[in-house]
């Protein structure tokens, strides 16, 4: 196509810095927020003394250091649980046709779209009668279950993706299933394993009704994402320690989001349009 | 995670046996027939037990009048369809849970597929540096969890020291300091921005891998043909896109009526202000604010049930397409 004109290329840089600024701008304001001396004390879009006590006093005072931990070690059970569970079950469904194969695909592609505020009030009469109410448990066992359906439906894509050929190969070669399974399969989805982890991850990081809803008052059980809640007073909010907090909470899941997004759209897209 | 070392890969064999995968493909013994389902057990359990389950339950609860005393006894308390008929003669309803719910899906998935729409075509026009730039700063804007996205919005748009509010007052646009959370309107404004700003970056991305599949010779020949960019997006880039279109536009609109912390972070989304109430934060107020279990169930079964609806159009689609 021709060359673009000098009046072309001076719009598009222009619509480039506006959609830079609409995308960036609310990160940019968290961190302004939360390294500013008193970001309550007026809006300057640079902050006027950098300070780093705002993070000191969210990790020591504000319990975030507990919250962090609790936190990790759900999303942690989380992704060690969803990834094996997903990884059989996408073998299952990907590699062999079986009866109700369909049905149970459907199933799992349904179920995804159920909203999570049918399933909290069941859930909590369910877990209030196991007693895991206000328990790290409780939450571990919900998230596991919320994050699977997904991990399912991405990891029965990559799973596909590996070609028969190799499978038989290896059984040519005297291999057992379990054998095939270990030495074939398992190192050629470990991409998708890792996507698949990643959102399970972030789902237990992120989540918020359930966590609200089951923790209840167990304040030393708080996930992050709850843990913020505190923060807030009544009459004021204390603007700078909620900011401090939330860069706590983005920061990792921003790393995380940026290393594996291009495996993660893909997925979505290979599982969502190929079927 | 215990992860194999990668073992070397069996050398390429070319079979010719159909594509379609049966393991192990000449023997057949019972063993066999079990193993998907032996793979496939762990996952089922889980999901019978937390997902389809309490789907049951939830159903089952909305015809009851179940509250505190029939959690702590496990007594059912069934009422038949009361609950159903309360909530479809009550004027919060219509005149408020639903234009909240169904009016803002509408808005915020036009919104998302089409701002998401105009940064894919722009991100396609960028050479390499800049789209790796701007890919990254979107991003950044997905990553933001929901909690903390809400938390920065609200901070923008605080009433007494939010950067919104100091800026129109610097600027001389107004002289008091507006709460732009108590009017309905400005409410949803603000929930629509925060769901826009978290949504297209999906869209966007989505959409740019689907136009750098189209190919480059068809527009270059409409192009020689005197087609404009409108022309072209509509004729050629619209109709390759079809499917990727249909996906991100059904799925955007399963996300978007299933809002929920967006709204309940908000001040006064948590229910003490019944103007800006959609289906999920008011069946989650009823049950859990007033102790009316299974009055917030039958919400949450009518938002189930709009949710199905959209669904099956969803699968109905992809079946069409290819088998699952």
């Amino acid at each position: 196509m021709t060359r673009p004109s000098i009046g072309r290329r001076l719009i598009k840089g222009v619509l480039v810095f506006l959609l830079l600024v609409f995308t960036l701008f609310p990160t940019y304001w968290m961190l302004v927020s939360a390294f500013d001396e008193n970001p309550s004390g007026g809006a300057e879009l640079v902050p006027r003394k950098v300070t780093l006590d705002h993070f000191v006093f969210v990790l020591t005072d504000g319990g975030f250091a507990t919250y962090l931990r609790n936190s990790l070690v759900v999303a942690v059970v989380v992704v060690v649980f969803s990834g094996l569970l997903g990884l059989l079950a996408s073998v299952a469904v990907a590699r062999f046709r079986f009866t109700l194969r369909t049905q149970i695909v459907m199933m799992i592609l349904v179920v995804q779209m159920v909203p999570l505020e049918a399933l909290v009030i069941p859930l909590f009469v369910q877990v209030r009668d196991l007693q895991l109410l206000g328990t790290l448990l409780g939450l571990m066992i919900v998230y596991t279950a919320l994050a699977l359906p997904f991990g399912i439906w991405m990891l029965r894509g990559f799973v596909a993706a590996v070609p028969v050929e190799l499978e038989e190969a290896a059984y040519i070669d005297g291999a057992s299933w379990w054998r095939m399974f270990r030495s074939v399969l398992l190192p050629l989805v470990a991409p998708g394993l890792v996507a698949t982890s990643v959102f399970a991850f972030i789902t237990a990081w992120n989540e918020f009704i359930f966590a609200m809803t089951l923790l209840g008052g167990a304040t030393e059980n708080y996930t992050v994402s709850i843990g913020l809640r505190q923060f807030f007073g009544v009459h004021s909010n204390d603007w700078g320690s909620v900011m401090a907090a939330s860069t706590i909470i983005t920061i990792p899941v921003m790393i995380f989001f940026i290393i594996v997004q291009r495996r993660l759209s893909s997925g979505i897209v290979a599982g969502a349009v190929k079927g | 995670m215990a992860f194999m070392p990668p073992a070397p890969v069996a050398e390429e064999h070319v079979s010719s046996a159909a594509g379609a995968a049966v393991a192990p493909g000449s023997r057949r013994r019972p063993i066999d027939r079990l193993r998907p389902w032996m793979l496939l057990a762990p996952a089922l359990v889980v999901l019978a037990g937390l997902l389809l389950w309490p789907l049951i339950r939830v159903v089952l609860f909305s015809f009851q009048d179940y509250g505190l005393r029939e959690i702590v006894s496990g007594e059912p308390n069934f009422i038949g369809v009361d609950n159903f008929v309360e909530i479809l003669t009550s004027p919060t309803l219509w005149t408020v849970v639903l234009p909240n719910t169904v009016g803002f899906a509408i808005l915020s998935v036009a919104g998302t597929v089409a701002f998401g729409t105009l940064v894919a075509l722009l991100l396609q026009s960028l050479g390499t540096f800049w789209r790796t730039v701007v890919a990254s700063a979107i991003m950044a804007a997905w990553a933001m969890p929901a909690v903390t996205g809400t938390y920065v919005w609200v901070w923008i748009f605080d009433a007494d020291r939010g950067i919104f509010n100091q800026l129109l007052m610097q600027l001389g646009l107004m002289d008091q300091p507006y709460n732009w959370f108590t009017n309905r309107w400005s409410f949803y404004a603000i929930v629509l921005l925060n769901v826009i700003h978290h949504g297209f970056p999906f869209v966007a991305v989505t959409i740019l891998a689907g136009l750098l599949g189209v190919p480059k010779e068809t527009l270059e020949a409409a192009s020689l043909d005197g087609a404009g960019a409108w022309r072209r997006f509509w004729s050629i880039t619209f109709p390759q896109l079809n499917q990727v279109f249909a996906v991100v536009i059904i799925l955007s609109t399963i996300w978007d009526f299933k809002v929920f912390a967006q709204v309940y972070l908000m001040p006064g989304g948590a229910g003490s202000n019944r103007e800006v109430l959609n289906l999920g934060v008011w069946s989650y107020v009823e049950s859990f604010g007033q102790n009316r279990y299974g009055f917030g169930s039958a919400i949450a079964v009518l938002l189930t049930l709009l949710l199905l609806a959209i669904t099956v159009v969803y699968v109905r689609r992809l079946l069409k397409e290819d088998q699952l």
